[in-house]
């Protein structure tokens, strides 16, 4: 009885030490590190990112190569957007961004009275250069170093060019744009209608709407229910494929008509394997952030002075339904 | 120093180092811990404390715009000089991950301090609308500072997230450890206080068992205690008091029983010599008159009868003698041959009696009236009874430093029962029917009681095959 009661303690204190040794050890052996400061001044460029579209895929890519460049040459980046076109918060951030003395600024180009004041005015006059990506602005507007992206007149080319090859030489054509008319959305313009001006027979339609897809909507039917005789409809601003031919699909058939966009989003990608978008202008984001900020760094090192003020411009190429996988 | 004392000082001093050490231990880490607490609140403390001088200085800016004086501009500078010194305090919160934030937001400030310098430049220059535009912009550049205060703090919670969760988790395993150890060290101690007060208790309580031994009157059980504390040396003493009353006691014991032996020698004295005057009726009239009858039977030519009434004569003369004094073998030798001579007297040829004496043997001592006694037993016993008589062999001999003295009749014999009750000394009325109205019990009483040994004398009987009775003194006993 003693004897069992005497083992029994004897268990018990074993097992409450292993408890208090294995509590021990954790409470002891756990170094909590606290996450280093770092005295020393970052000697590295800060750069800044802006875009005012961060959701989309295409400034996800871009976003990644700016990165993968950034990293290259030792340089911080950050990236700062605001999300569904907010243009307030966009110009806010370039403020911010001037008023943190960032060593440069990459940004979205955005074709407004308060960017160019904000570029012209402010970044130039504390020194901080800025290069335009993706969307330029005049240079002489924003005082822009220079600019990385597509050739957005070549590329209203491009698209032209497929128009008139697909349709033939005569047609009506409608071109939906945007109602803020950016910069490069003029440029898209000026390239297609430069194309077509030969062709008498083609009829070109320009419809603005806005940005959104009920816009988009809303501009489409009432552009059907006016000119129901339409052959191609050119989406010259992003986003707006979609949009319209939702609207078309509504009513009628969408393969006899001739749909193009400038944008390569996975939405107008499918909608063309599927056949109802017959062409498309393919862009090089990941060229185009890369080549920013090795430009940049380029501009800042001394190495290059001045950049060429008309533009980098990266690989555009016409997709066409027929060449997608 | 005292034994006990030290033990119970041991004890207290292992008590006290465990729970200073882990107290020491405990509260090292608690302060480590609040050290780690006080860094991170620091950290928030310092970034708030630049949006609040941002705040500080702006007002006091719209204060110098809405009326400027020498007093409120120094209130302006220093509101200015607190928000610089808060800018280089936030230097020292720099990490991997909030320094590019960090360096735009030192920058912000500085942006802020340029921009409140140019509005109050302008504002001197009488630049009205200049100056209200900077001040719009440092306003602007105010509130940037604060949502970059926010962004960073953000950032600090994310940063340290890992760290914070591991403060936590530290503090709840601490908790549960300080629990385990207080359970630990209770058994533990429980253990070691049981074990260690044992190790005082135990010697007390066999001191106790063996005191109650000793207070029931049992001397003879050794006390043992192993310690090596006082109580050890208590046992030994206890233990050897223990000795001494038992050796105390023994001695008292055998005093007693020599006192108590010498009284029943007296007493049984008494006895005979009682029963000696009983029969001292007239005894020296009667050994003056068989005297007399003795010379008158010689005169008369009977010598044969003169003979034997100077036989009665001398056995009663001896009989008259006093009996508490130890005679010669010889002397009972020659008052038992007396007895025979009138004995043959009397049975003629039934008697036949055969004597083998060692004369070297004569001399030892032994009590009066032992011999005679056992031959007149055997003569009642083995001859009386019977028609034809029977013979009686008497022998005296040494052997083995003793003196053999052997009575042998060829009577019936007796059972074992009455040999045994016998030599138990039971049967005290036999002498009744004795000429010197002494018994056999009597004898080996006596006997016993001269020798001081048990096995003095001893009967060999068989019912029909006689008896024989066998008186062994040492020579030695014959002295004392």
């Amino acid at each position: 009885m003693r004897k069992s009661m005497f083992v029994s303690l004897f268990a018990g204190c074993l097992i409450i030490l292993f408890f208090t040794l294995t509590s021990m050890i954790k409470v002891f052996s756990s170094n909590l590190i606290e996450p280093a400061l770092t005295s020393e001044q970052h000697n590295s460029y800060r750069l800044v990112l802006i875009t005012s579209e961060l959701d989309t895929p295409f400034w996800a890519k871009v976003e990644k190569g700016a990165m993968a460049a950034a990293e290259q040459y030792g340089a911080s980046l950050e990236v700062w957007g605001t999300y569904g076109s907010n243009r307030d918060d966009f110009l806010k951030n370039i403020e911010v961004a001037i008023v943190s003395k960032v060593d440069g600024i990459i940004v979205q180009g955005l074709d407004t009275d308060e960017f160019k004041s904000l570029t012209k005015v402010k970044a130039a006059s504390s020194g901080i250069p800025i290069i335009t990506v993706a969307n330029d602005v005049p240079m002489n507007e924003s005082l822009r170093r220079t600019y990385v992206g597509s050739d957005h007149l070549e590329a209203g080319s491009m698209i032209a060019r497929q128009l008139v090859s697909d349709m033939g030489f005569a047609g009506r054509v409608v071109l939906m744009v945007s109602d803020r008319q950016e910069y490069f959305q003029r440029s898209r313009l000026t390239g297609i209608l430069n194309v077509l001006k030969p062709y008498p027979q083609i009829e070109t339609l320009i419809v603005a709407a806005g940005d959104s897809r009920v816009d988009v909507a809303s501009a489409t039917n009432k552009l059907l229910n006016e000119a129901p005789n339409v052959d191609a409809f050119i989406a010259v601003s992003a986003n707006h494929a979609g949009s319209i031919i939702q609207e078309i699909s509504k009513r009628m058939q969408v393969e006899p008509f001739y749909i193009y966009s400038f944008d390569d989003s996975p939405e107008t990608l499918t909608l063309m394997q599927q056949g109802k978008i017959d062409a498309l202008i393919a862009q090089s984001p990941e060229a185009m952030g890369e080549q920013s900020v090795t430009h940049m760094i380029k501009w800042l090192t001394g190495e290059q002075v001045p950049l060429n003020p008309d533009g980098y411009f990266t690989d555009i190429k016409v997709l066409r339904a027929g060449e997608t996988r | 120093m005292n034994s006990i004392q030290r033990k119970i000082l041991t004890m207290s001093v292992i008590v006290l180092s465990i729970m200073v050490l882990i107290w020491v231990v405990l509260t090292y880490y608690n302060q480590k811990t609040q050290e780690q607490y006080n860094d991170i609140l620091q950290r928030y403390l310092r970034m708030n404390e630049v949006t609040d001088h941002s705040h500080q200085t702006i007002i006091a800016l719209n204060d110098y715009m809405q009326k400027p004086s020498a007093l409120k501009l120094s209130k302006l500078d220093q509101n200015k000089k607190n928000m610089l010194m808060a800018k280089l305090q936030t230097v020292t919160l720099r990490n991997k991950d909030n320094a590019f934030t960090l360096t735009s937001y030192i920058n912000m400030i500085d942006s802020l301090v340029a921009s409140a310098d140019l509005t109050v430049m302008f504002l001197g220059q009488g630049n009205a609308e200049q100056s209200a535009e900077k001040f719009e912009e440092a306003t602007r550049i105010d509130k940037y500072i604060a949502e970059t205060t926010i962004t960073l703090i953000d950032k600090e919670v994310r940063t340290y997230d890992a760290f914070y969760r591991g403060i936590i988790e530290q503090s709840t395993e601490l908790k549960r450890l300080g629990a385990w150890l207080l359970s630990l060290i209770t058994i533990i101690l429980l253990l070691f206080t049981y074990w260690f007060s044992l190790s005082i208790t135990r010697p007390i309580q066999k001191l106790t068992v063996a005191a109650k031994e000793l207070s029931r009157g049992r001397f003879d059980k050794p006390i043992e205690v192993h310690s090596n504390d006082e109580i050890s040396f208590l046992a030994k003493t206890f233990d050897r008091m223990r000795v001494n009353i038992n050796n105390l006691i023994s001695e008292i014991q055998q005093k007693a029983q020599l006192e108590s032996e010498l009284q029943q020698s007296k007493l049984l004295l008494k006895e005979s010599q009682l029963i000696s005057l009983q029969s001292q009726i007239n005894p020296h009239f009667l050994f003056n008159t068989l005297d007399t009858l003795s010379k008158k039977a010689y005169l008369d030519g009977s010598e044969e009868t003169s003979d034997l009434i100077a036989s009665v004569a001398g056995l009663l003369r001896y009989n008259l003698r006093r009996l508490d004094r130890a005679v010669t073998l010889e002397e009972e030798l020659s008052v038992a041959l007396k007895y025979i001579e009138i004995q043959s007297a009397r049975f003629t040829d039934r008697l036949r009696f055969e004597q083998e004496v060692d004369e070297s043997c004569l001399q030892l001592k032994l009590p009066c009236l032992t011999l005679q006694p056992i031959i007149e037993n055997a003569v009642i016993h083995a001859v009386e009874p019977l028609e034809d008589g029977g013979s009686i062999a008497l022998r005296i001999y040494e052997r083995e430093q003793r003196v053999w003295i052997e009575i042998e009749d060829d009577g019936a014999g007796m059972t074992a029962e009455k040999v045994n009750h016998i030599l138990m000394e039971g049967g005290n009325a036999d002498g009744l029917g004795h000429s010197t109205g002494i018994g056999f019990s009597n004898v080996v009483k006596r006997l016993r009681l001269f020798v001081g040994a048990e096995d003095v004398i001893s009967i060999d009987s068989e019912p029909g095959f006689g008896t024989k009775v066998t008186i062994k003194i040492p020579l030695a006993g014959s002295e004392g």
